[in-house]
């Protein structure tokens, strides 16, 4: 089990800063964001893009080369594309939807919708076949009592501080609050001479960037596939309902807690050979905390209505 | 003195396309002035400041400003034109602390002077600055949401019911409050349940009922009007 420990913290981790994003999103506007497993998939795909030699064996759009620029630089771009996308759906898409007062429901099925649409253009994009960065094999080390590659282990502390600086913003600066009012009550935060709209913008930019970067990670300790966002986007909303839909250190926690749970389970004696069930105990961890606290462990009861 | 700050002519709003709960307001605050706008339940007072702060749209009429037109400008423009706003329920941000609060409204200066102005009006919230707004009492809440409204020095006050739900002593506290508010130079439009009250510090007030002018005069005029007194104030 211990060596599953180490893996754990790397999905609790991932996990984890994709729930703080898709948190984020719906706190703010008050959006269940479908696409966001797809904007995972554009950090790790884009990344892919970038990075790979072209004289890879990966092929894009069935004829277009990988670029073969630095990995760092790769990743640079690959999140700042993932903020622009962020963007362009707010501004082509969520904005005009609110201006003609869209239900939720509504405003759900669009994002289902924009799911699946993503998804299969990734597949046209990116083919069906697993990729990987052009990145060397590393040994696994110990540290402290985790079982880890010194890349693993670096995924670990960026994530980390990721998460911090996540946490100094969104508590400190005139931005982060501006992003809690609007939170707390958009038609106050506009009385108080808020543009909210430009916050809501904001918004969509950081919690793609965020979904972005996950999706690299994930990319850098498994592999980047077309479907990885849709594959991991259950779990990310599992952690997110776990620690208290809207708030952003329980989706820290709550991802964190999944993560884990489901690395773990898998050296769990009864699940010996069915690895791929994974998940399975990780969701039955969330019900059953749901079942006794409805709010998530760290949310407030009025947020849920 | 008499320059009017704010005018409504003719407004016309609601809350679903089609239906109109204003019929043609008509309503002039000038400078230095506190007006009332009393009526019954139900009347549209709390839709036409939605409608001056551009929460609904317009649908019909114009609203002004210091005499240029304003009408369906977005709410936090209006704001930034110098007007602040107290609605009557959800005025403070709960889970924001006291502190944050006053900064949301205070973005575009963000000077000591401005909270220093505040405090001095409203020591309570000096004192409990980093508590969540959440944890206060309704006439606590309704100081920290006329501090967040005053931090930015408005020129214009726009008030919903605030004396609704306070206790005896909290509403003696906030109606002194808005007189001296007034007295540093701010004109306050006032909407009120409590309508003897707020007349009998009001400049001129307005009776809205079903979405129109009822009636309109002095203060102490329509405190005195026997009709009014009969249809909006009851007996003594
Ligand atoms: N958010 C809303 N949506 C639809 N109708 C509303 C809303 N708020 C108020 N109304 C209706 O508008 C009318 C006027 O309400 P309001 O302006 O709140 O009256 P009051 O004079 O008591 O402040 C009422 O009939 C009320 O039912
Ligand atoms: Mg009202």
């Amino acid at each position: 089990m211990l060596d599953q420990l180490g893996n754990g913290l790397l999905l609790g981790i991932i996990i984890s800063v994709a729930s703080v994003a898709l948190s984020l999103l719906y706190g703010v506007t008050r959006i269940v964001n479908f696409a966001h497993g797809e904007i995972i998939a554009l950090g790790a795909i884009m990344a892919s893009f970038f990075s790979n030699l072209p004289t890879s064996r990966y092929i894009f759009l069935e004829n277009t080369s990988p670029l073969g620029l630095s990995f760092e630089l790769s990743l640079a771009l690959s999140i700042m594309i993932c903020g622009i996308f962020g963007a362009l759906l707010e501004l082509c898409v969520f904005r005009p939807l609110r201006r003609n007062d869209f239900g939720n429901i509504a405003v759900l099925v669009i994002t289902i919708g924009i799911s699946i649409f993503l998804r299969h253009l990734y597949l046209i994009f990116a083919s069906s076949k697993p990729q990987d960065y052009p990145l060397d094999l590393q040994r696994r080390q110990q540290y402290f009592i985790f079982d880890l590659t010194p890349r693993d282990f670096k995924i670990i502390v960026y994530g980390i501080l990721i998460m911090v600086i996540f946490g100094l913003f969104i508590s400190f600066t005139s931005i982060g609050k501006q992003m809690r009012a609007v939170r707390d009550s958009t038609e106050l935060a506009n009385i108080s001479g808020i543009n909210s709209d430009r916050i809501i913008l904001y918004t969509w930019i950081l919690s793609s960037m965020l979904a972005g970067t996950a999706g690299i990670f994930q990319g850098m300790i498994n592999d980047v596939r077309w479907n990885m966002g849709f594959l991991i986007l259950l779990l990310v909303f599992a952690g997110t309902v776990l620690g208290g839909i809207g708030t952003s250190f329980g989706a820290m926690v709550g991802g964190f807690i999944i993560g884990i749970v489901v690395q773990v389970s898998v050296a769990l004696p009864f699940m010996e050979g069915h690895a791929e069930a994974k998940n399975a105990i990780a969701l039955a961890i969330m019900i059953f905390i749901l079942l006794i606290r409805p709010q998530g462990i760290f949310g407030i009861k009025e947020r849920i209505s | 003195m008499n320059k009017p700050v704010l005018e409504c002519t003719g407004i016309a709003a609601g809350y679903v396309k089609g239906l109109n709960i204003l019929n043609g307001v008509d309503l002039v605050l000038n400078s230095g002035e506190i007006v009332s706008i009393i009526g019954p339940n139900g009347a549209g007072k709390s839709t036409l400041l939605k409608a001056i702060v551009g929460i609904i749209k317009i649908n019909a009429g114009r609203f002004y400003l210091n005499g240029s037109d304003k009408t369906n400008t977005p709410t936090y423009k209006i704001i930034h034109e110098g007007l602040g706003y107290v609605p009557q329920v959800n005025n403070v941000f709960p889970s924001l602390s006291l502190q944050e609060n006053l900064e949301m409204g205070n973005r575009k200066k963000m000077n000591k002077k401005n909270f220093d102005d505040v405090y001095e009006l409203f020591p309570i919230l000096k004192e409990r600055n980093n508590e969540k707004a959440g944890n206060l009492s309704g006439g606590q809440r309704q100081m920290l949401a006329l501090g967040r409204a005053l931090i930015s020095k408005p020129e214009i006050l726009l008030l919903d019911e605030p004396s609704a739900g306070l206790s005896p002593s909290a509403v003696d506290e906030v109606f002194e409050s808005i007189e001296e508010i007034n007295t540093s130079g701010v004109s306050i439009l006032i909407v009120e349940q409590n309508a003897r009250r707020s007349l009998e510090i009001s400049n001129r007030g307005y009776v809205l009922d079903q979405g129109r002018n009822a009636y309109s005069g002095l203060g102490k005029e329509l405190l005195n009007d026997e009709k009014v007194i009969e249809l909006y104030l009851g007996k003594m």
